[in-house]
C-alpha cells in the first residue's frame, strides 16, 4: 500500500537523498585520498569529489578542523533543505534525528559548565542540528530539577528527561547517567514512533534502532565495569529494545568482565564476531578493557555503516533519511581523520577509516 | 564513414557539414609550454585531449602552480567580495579600459611573482583595516546599546516615579486633605524608591526576548518585574553587513542571589548588561559621557572607513584585469597537465583536435609563441592519422548561432554528417510564420527583433537574466520569424484580424438585399493572397479551414521529402551505396506513391474549375482511404484511369516495405559470410588496414601507446541478431512515422486557425463595439479598451501564442524531419579559448 500514496509526499524528497548517497565518496576516491601527501593535495583531491570546491574560500594553508567543520556545514544545509521540505509525519521523524544531537549538546553543555569552560567556546563545539530554543541557558542550573523547569521542560526533551529527575547534583557520574537515560528513553519512543509509522519503516529502522539499543547496552556494560555505578543502576539504564532484550540484557546487567559481556551477546550471531580477539587475551586489567572498548567501537561502527547501507535496499521508507544523516556523519568522521594523519604524518594508521561504498 | 584518411577540403567554411578535424601532435619545449598554451588559448581552435587519464589531480606535473593561481583566485574573490559589500559602489574599471597584464614572455614569472605579492599585500592591508574596522564599531555598537539603555532606564524610571506617587495619591485620595498629605509623601516616597530598586539592566537580541523572558520567569518562579522596549534602528555588523534588532531590557528582582542568576541567564543567552546606577543625576551623567566617546569613535571609525575604502577603490582600479589574468592562467595550466612529458622530461608532448584549414593558422601562433620567449627552438606540430571519429565544429556566427543551437539541443551532428541547422534558417521561421500568419502581429515581432539587434552591441556584454537573455540570443530567429509572418500574413490577408484590400477584389456583393446575398464574380482575379471579399462572409471558416488544411499536408509532404533528400549527401560523402538503394530509395518511393500522389490530388483538385465541371468535387480523405480499403474501385472519380493508377502507387508501397526489411541486412549476412570464407575472422577490410597502418607510423614515431591504445575504440562487431533488430525498428518506425507524421503536419492548420480566431474574438470584444463613439466618454473609453486590447495583443496573441508556435515549429523539425535523416551521433569540439572561459563562470 505505502508504494501507492508514498511518492506523493515523500517522492521528491526519497529522491533527493538518494542522490545524495550516490554522492558519497566510493572506495576508489578513499583510495586516492590517502594516497595525498599534504592537506593541499586534499583540498584539491576533494574538490573533484561532490564536495566541488566548498574549500575555495578558505586561505591556505588549511587546518583538520576547517576541513571537518565545512564538511559538516554541507550535511547540515543538506538535513535542513530536505527538513525543510518535509511534510508530515516524515518532518516529525527529520525531528527524531535531530533529538539524539540535542542530547549530546546537553550532555556537553552540562559537563563544561561543571569543568568552568567558556559558554561560547562550547556553544561552538555543539552540533548545529541539536540546536535548541533556550539550548545556551543550560549552563545556569545547578541540578537536575532546575535544568527541567528551566530550559528543558519546553523542548522535546522534556518527555526523556522525567526519569532524571530524580538525580540530585550534576557531578560526572550523574550527567553519564543523565546521558544514558535520556538516550534510552529517546531510543524506545523513537522505536515506538517508528512502529507507529509501520511498514517498511518499521522494518528497517527496527533493525536500526536494535542494534543501536544493543551497542549502547553493550558499552554502558563494558564502560561501567569497576566504577562505582551499581549493578541495578546499570540495568535501569538498558533500552527496553534490541536483540539482546530482555534476556541478553540480563546478562549484561549481572557482567563483571569483558568475558561475561561476550557470553552475554552469544545469542546473536553478529555480535559475536565483536568480541573475536578482543576478550580471548585475558580479561582482568582495566586498561585491557579500555583497549577492547575501542577495538569494539571500530567494529559497532563498521556494523552500522553495514546497516545504513542496507537501508537504501528498500524503498517507500523513511529509513534512508535516517541512515543518510549517519552514513555522511561516518563520511566526516573518515576525511577528518584521513586529514589528521596527514598532518599528523601518521600514514601507517591512514587506512583505518571505515569505508562506505 | 571510418574511411576518411584525408578530408576533403571545401574551399571556404560552410554550415553543410561540420568542419573537417586534424588530430595533431605538438612537441612543445618545456621553457616555451606556457607561452604556446596562452597562444593558442587566444587562437581558441584547438581541443586537447587528456593524455594522463589515470593520474589524480594533484599528482599531475603542474599542480603546484595550479594551487598557487586558486590561492590568487581566492583573493581576487575576497577583493570582489569586500567590494560588493560596500553600501555605496565602488568603482571597477571595466577590462577593456584597464592596461592588460602580459603574462607570456620572458618576463612572465616576473609579472605572476609581482601580482602574487600585490595580492598578498593588498590582502593582509585589507585583513587588519577589516578588523580595526570590526573592532571599532563593535566598541561602538557597545556604547550606543550602553545609550539606549541609559536613555530607555531613564524613561522608565521617571514613569516608575510618577506612577508610583499616582498611586498613593489614589489610595489617600478619599481620607486625607490632599496638598499637606502629598508633600509629606513626596518626600518620603524619593528615597524609598531609590532604595527598593534592585536591578540589571541591558540590551539583548529582539528574537531571543521571549526565550529569554520565558527561562527567567521559569528560574526565578515569577519573582521578578521586566519591561523592555524595541530600538528603532539596526545593528550592523561590519564583519558580514547583516542588521540584527534588538532590544533594552531591565529586571527588577529582590536579593543578590537572584540578581546573580538574572546576570548568568543574560549572560548565557547573549544579552549584554550595563552596569547603571539607580541615581538619575549619575545616570545623567555617564550619558553624557558615553555621548562623548561615541563622538570620539564614530570619528575614529570614519577615518579608519575611508582609508578602507580608499584601498578599495585602489583595488578595483586592476581588480577586473586581475580576475582576468588569473583565469587564463588557471586554463592555461589545467592544459598543461593533460600533456605528456617525453623520457627527457624537456619536451611536453600534446594531442588534440584542431579544424584542418586552421593549422596554418596554430603554426604561425606556435611561431609567434616562440618569439615572444625569446628561445629559438619551436614547437613543432604535425599531424596524426586516426581512425577515431573527430568532434563536429559548425563554424556560426551570430546569425545563425541560434538555429544552430535549435539543432543542437536534439544531437550534436555525426562528423560530417549534412547539417540540418543550415536548412532550420529558413525552414524554421517559415513553419512558424504558417501558425501564425498575421501582418500586424508580424510586425510587433519583426519591431522587437530590430530593437534587439539595434541594441546588440550595449546587451551583447550585460547580463540580461535568463528569460529576456534567451529572447536576445535568439534575436535573428525571432527578426526571420517576425519577417515570414508578415509574408503568410499577407498571403492570409490577416492583419489583427482585419483584412488589406489592396487590388481589385475577384467578388462583388449585391448592392442591397436582405437574407443571405451571394456574391458574384466580376473577372477580377486578386493578385496576392487571400481576396478580402471572403471577410466577414458566412462561409469564410470553411474556405480557409479546408485551404489551410491541404495547405499544410502539402508542405508536411514537401518537407518530409526534403529531409529525406538530405540522406543522400551523406550516404555519398561516406561511401554507402547500399543506403541509397535500400534505404533512401523505397523510403522516397513508399512516401511519394501515397502522400505525394496526395499532394498532387490536392495541387490537381485545386486546378479544375469544379462549378463548370459535370460531376461533384470528390473527397480527397474518402479517396485516400479508399485507395488502402477498396484498391482499384473508385466512387467519385477525380481523373479517368484513376483506379489504376492508385492499385499501381499501393502495389509499389506494398514493395518498398519488405524491400527496407530485408535486403540490407541480407547484403551484410552476405558481405560477412565472404570474409569469414576468405578467413579473415572479425576485421573489417578498412578497418583493419588503416589501423595497422597508423601502429606502423605511431611506432616509427617512438612513442606508439598513446595512439595504439585508443585503435579498436572504431572496431564494430557485425553481430547479426542486432542488426535484423535494428532494420526491422526502423521499418516499423519509418512506414507507420509516414502516416502519423503527415497527420501531424496538420498542427499548421490548426494553430494558424486557432490564431486568426483568438484575434478576430479579441478585436471583437474589445476594440469593435467602441469604434463607432464620437462623444468625449466613447473617446476617453475607446483610448482604453486599445491600451487593453494593445497589451492583450502583445502578451497573449505575440509572446503566448508565438512561444507555443515555436514550439510546434521547433517539434517539427526535430521529430517529423530530424528523424528522415539526422543520425546526430557527434560530440561537440570544445576548444581551449579564452574568450570563452568568461561565459562559463
Amino acid at each position: 500500500m505505502e508504494a501507492l500514496f508514498f511518492n506523493v509526499d515523500t517522492g521528491f524528497l526519497e529522491g533527493i537523498v538518494r542522490g545524495y548517497r550516490s554522492s558519497l565518496l566510493t572506495q576508489g576516491q578513499y583510495a586516492t585520498l590517502t594516497q595525498c601527501e599534504t592537506l593541499e593535495d586534499l583540498r584539491t583531491q576533494l574538490a573533484s569529489t561532490d564536495y566541488g570546491n566548498f574549500l575555495a574560500n578558505e586561505p591556505s594553508p588549511i587546518s583538520t578542523s576547517t576541513i571537518a567543520d565545512k564538511a559538516l556545514k554541507n550535511l547540515v544545509d543538506q538535513f535542513n533543505y530536505v527538513r525543510s521540505n518535509a511534510v508530515a509525519p516524515l518532518n516529525e521523524f527529520l525531528d527524531y534525528i535531530t533529538y539524539a544531537y540535542m542530547i549530546d549538546n546537553l550532555v556537553l553543555l552540562i559537563t563544561g559548565t561543571l569543568h568552568k569552560r567558556k559558554l561560547t567556546e562550547l556553544l561552538k563545539r555543539c552540533h548545529p542540528l541539536g540546536w535548541f530554543e533556550g539550548m545556551p541557558a543550560l549552563g545556569v542550573p545547578t541540578n537536575a530539577e532546575e535544568l527541567y523547569h528551566t530550559v528543558l521542560v519546553e523542548t522535546p526533551l522534556a518527555e526523556y528527561f522525567r526519569d532524571c529527575l530524580k538525580v540530585d547534583d550534576l557531578d560526572a557520574l550523574n550527567i553519564e547517567i543523565i546521558r544514558n537515560t535520556l538516550y534510552k528513553a529517546y531510543l524506545e519512543d523513537f522505536e515506538r514512533f517508528c512502529q507507529s509509522l509501520g511498514g517498511p519503516t518499521a522494518d528497517v529502522m527496527g533493525r536500526i534502532l536494535a542494534f543501536e539499543a544493543d551497542r549502547r547496552s553493550i558499552n554502558i556494560t563494558i564502560n561501567s565495569i569497576g566504577t562505582e555505578l551499581s549493578k541495578e543502576q546499570r540495568a535501569r539504564l538498558f533500552p527496553t529494545i534490541g536483540r539482546l532484550y530482555p534476556g541478553g540484557n540480563n546478562a549484561l546487567a549481572k557482567a563483571d568482565d569483558i568475558d561475561q559481556v561476550r557470553n552475554a551477546c552469544d545469542s546473536v550471531t553478529e555480535y559475536r564476531g565483536f568480541f573475536e580477539g578482543v576478550g580471548a587475551n585475558g580479561a582482568g586489567s582495566h586498561g585491557d578493557d579500555e583497549g577492547a572498548a575501542a577495538q569494539i567501537e571500530d567494529k559497532f561502527f563498521v556494523e552500522e555503516v553495514n546497516l545504513n547501507k542496507m537501508a537504501f535496499l528498500q524503498q517507500f521508507q523513511y529509513g534512508v533519511f535516517y541512515a543518510y544523516v549517519k552514513l555522511k556523519e561516518q563520511e566526516i568522521r573518515n576525511i577528518t581523520w584521513i586529514s589528521e594523519c596527514i598532518a599528523q604524518e601518521a600514514r601507517d594508521r591512514i587506512q583505518d577509516y571505515i569505508p562506505l561504498f | 564513414m571510418r574511411a576518411m584518411g584525408t578530408p576533403v577540403l571545401d574551399e571556404y567554411p560552410t554550415l553543410f557539414r561540420s568542419e573537417a578535424m586534424s588530430l595533431v601532435q605538438l612537441f612543445v619545449p618545456a621553457e616555451v609550454a606556457h607561452d604556446t598554451v596562452s597562444e593558442l588559448g587566444e587562437l581558441g581552435n584547438v581541443e586537447f585531449k587528456d593524455l594522463n587519464p589515470d593520474v589524480n589531480p594533484f599528482q599531475r606535473s603542474f599542480v603546484g602552480e595550479i594551487r598557487r593561481i586558486e590561492e590568487m583566485a581566492r583573493r581576487v574573490r575576497f577583493f570582489s567580495a569586500q567590494i560588493d559589500r560596500e553600501r555605496d559602489p565602488v568603482p571597477i574599471r571595466p577590462l577593456y579600459d584597464s592596461a592588460p597584464l602580459i603574462a607570456v614572455g620572458p618576463r612572465a614569472a616576473q609579472t605572476i611573482d609581482d601580482l602574487d605579492v600585490t595580492l598578498s599585500e593588498h590582502e593582509s592591508r585589507t585583513l587588519e583595516m577589516n578588523s580595526a574596522y570590526e573592532v571599532l564599531s563593535g566598541r561602538l555598537a557597545e556604547l550606543i546599546e550602553a545609550r539606549h539603555v541609559l536613555r530607555e532606564t531613564a524613561v522608565f524610571f521617571q514613569r516608575a516615579e510618577y506612577n508610583q506617587t499616582g498611586i498613593r495619591s489614589s489610595f489617600d485620595d478619599s481620607s486625607a486633605p490632599l496638598l499637606q498629605h502629598d508633600d509629606r509623601e513626596n518626600q518620603y516616597s524619593a528615597p524609598n524608591v531609590q532604595l527598593d530598586l534592585e536591578f540589571v539592566a541591558g540590551v539583548i537580541d529582539r528574537t531571543r526576548l521571549p526565550t529569554f523572558e520565558r527561562v527567567l520567569w521559569r528560574v526565578l518562579r515569577g519573582n521578578l518585574y521586566m519591561n523592555h522596549t524595541d530600538i528603532a534602528e539596526p545593528f550592523v555588523d561590519a564583519a558580514t553587513g547583516s542588521s540584527t534588532y534588538k532590544n533594552v531590557f531591565i529586571i527588577f528582582a529582590h536579593g543578590d542571589a537572584l540578581l546573580a542568576k538574572i546576570r548568568r541567564v543574560s549572560e548565557s543567552l547573549g544579552a549584554t548588561i550595563y552596569p547603571i546606577d539607580a541615581n538619575a543625576d549619575k545616570r545623567v551623567d555617564s550619558l553624557r559621557e558615553v555621548n562623548g566617546r561615541i563622538e570620539d569613535l564614530e570619528m575614529a571609525l570614519f577615518n579608519t572607513g575611508s582609508t578602507r575604502r580608499a584601498e578599495l577603490a585602489k583595488i578595483g582600479e586592476s581588480l577586473l584585469s586581475w580576475e582576468d589574468l588569473v583565469r587564463k592562467e588557471k586554463a592555461v595550466y589545467e592544459t598543461l597537465n593533460l600533456f605528456n612529458y617525453d623520457v627527457g622530461r624537456k619536451t611536453l608532448i600534446a594531442e588534440g583536435w584542431c579544424p584542418t584549414r586552421e593549422i596554418t593558422m596554430i603554426q604561425l601562433a606556435l611561431r609567434h609563441a616562440t618569439e615572444e620567449s625569446g628561445t629559438s627552438v619551436p614547437p613543432i606540430l604535425h599531424e596524426l592519422r586516426t581512425n577515431r571519429i573527430p568532434p563536429t565544429f559548425h563554424r556560426t556566427n551570430k546569425f545563425t548561432q541560434g538555429f544552430q543551437a535549435i539543432m543542437d539541443a536534439y544531437g550534436i551532428a555525426t562528423y560530417q554528417e549534412v547539417n540540418p541547422g543550415l536548412f532550420a534558417v529558413i525552414t524554421f521561421p517559415f513553419l512558424f510564420a504558417v501558425m501564425f500568419g498575421d501582418i500586424g502581429h508580424g510586425t510587433i515581432i519583426l519591431v522587437s527583433a530590430q530593437w534587439m539587434i539595434f541594441n546588440e552591441r550595449k546587451w551583447a556584454r550585460a547580463d540580461l537574466g535568463e528569460i529576456f537573455g534567451t529572447f536576445f540570443y535568439g534575436r535573428y530567429i525571432i527578426l526571420l520569424m517576425g519577417l515570414f509572418s508578415i509574408y503568410t500574413g499577407l498571403i492570409y490577408n490577416d492583419i489583427f484580424s482585419k483584412t488589406l484590400h489592396l487590388f481589385h477584389s475577384g467578388w462583388t456583393f449585391p448592392e442591397a438585399g436582405s437574407g443571405i446575398v451571394h456574391a458574384e464574380p466580376n473577372g477580377y482575379v486578386y493578385l496576392f493572397g487571400l481576396d478580402p471579399a471572403w471577410h466577414g462572409a458566412d462561409n469564410a471558416l470553411i474556405f480557409t479551414n479546408s485551404y489551410k488544411m491541404k495547405m499544410s499536408i502539402v508542405l508536411g509532404v514537401l518537407h518530409m521529402s526534403f529531409a529525406l533528400c538530405l540522406q543522400l549527401p551523406n550516404h555519398l560523402r561516406f561511401n554507402r551505396l547500399t543506403d541509397i538503394y535500400h534505404g533512401f530509395l523505397p523510403q522516397m518511393l513508399f512516401l511519394q506513391s501515397i502522400f505525394g500522389y496526395l499532394v498532387v490530388c490536392i495541387i490537381y483538385k485545386w486546378l479544375v474549375d469544379w462549378s463548370k465541371s459535370s460531376t461533384a468535387p470528390p473527397s480527397l480523405l474518402t479517396m485516400l482511404i479508399g485507395m488502402f480499403l477498396s484498391p482499384g474501385t473508385i466512387e467519385e472519380p477525380l481523373y479517368r484511369g484513376q483506379g489504376f493508377v492508385q492499385t499501381v502507387l499501393l502495389l509499389i508501397a506494398a514493395v518498398c516495405v519488405p524491400w527496407m526489411l530485408c535486403v540490407k541486412p541480407y547484403l551484410l549476412w552476405k558481405e560477412s559470410q565472404r570474409v569469414k570464407n576468405e578467413g579473415y575472422a572479425a576485421l573489417g577490410g578498412d578497418d583493419g588496414y588503416s589501423a595497422r597502418h597508423e601502429d606502423l607510423e605511431g611506432e616509427e614515431e617512438g612513442h606508439g601507446g598513446a595512439i595504439a591504445a585508443d585503435t579498436d575504440e572504431g572496431h564494430e562487431q557485425h553481430d547479426f541478431g542486432e542488426v535484423v533488430t535494428h532494420q526491422v525498428i526502423h521499418t516499423i518506425e519509418f512506414c507507420l512515422g509516414c502516416i502519423s507524421h503527415t497527420a501531424s503536419y496538420l498542427r499548421l492548420w490548426a494553430l494558424s486557425l486557432a490564431h486568426a480566431q483568438l484575434s478576430e474574438v479579441l478585436w471583437e470584444m474589445t476594440l469593435a463595439p467602441f469604434l463607432g463613439a464620437d462623444d468625449v466618454l466613447g473617446i476617453i473609453m475607446l483610448l482604453f479598451v486599445f491600451v487593453m486590447w494593445f497589451t492583450l495583443t502583445v502578451f497573449i496573441l505575440c509572446v503566448m501564442e508565438g512561444l507555443s508556435a515555436f514550439l510546434h515549429a521547433l517539434r517539427l523539425h526535430w521529430v517529423e524531419a530530424n528523424s528522415k535523416h539526422y543520425e546526430a551521433g557527434g560530440y561537440q569540439f570544445k576548444p581551449l579559448s579564452f574568450a570563452t572561459l568568461e561565459e562559463k563562470e
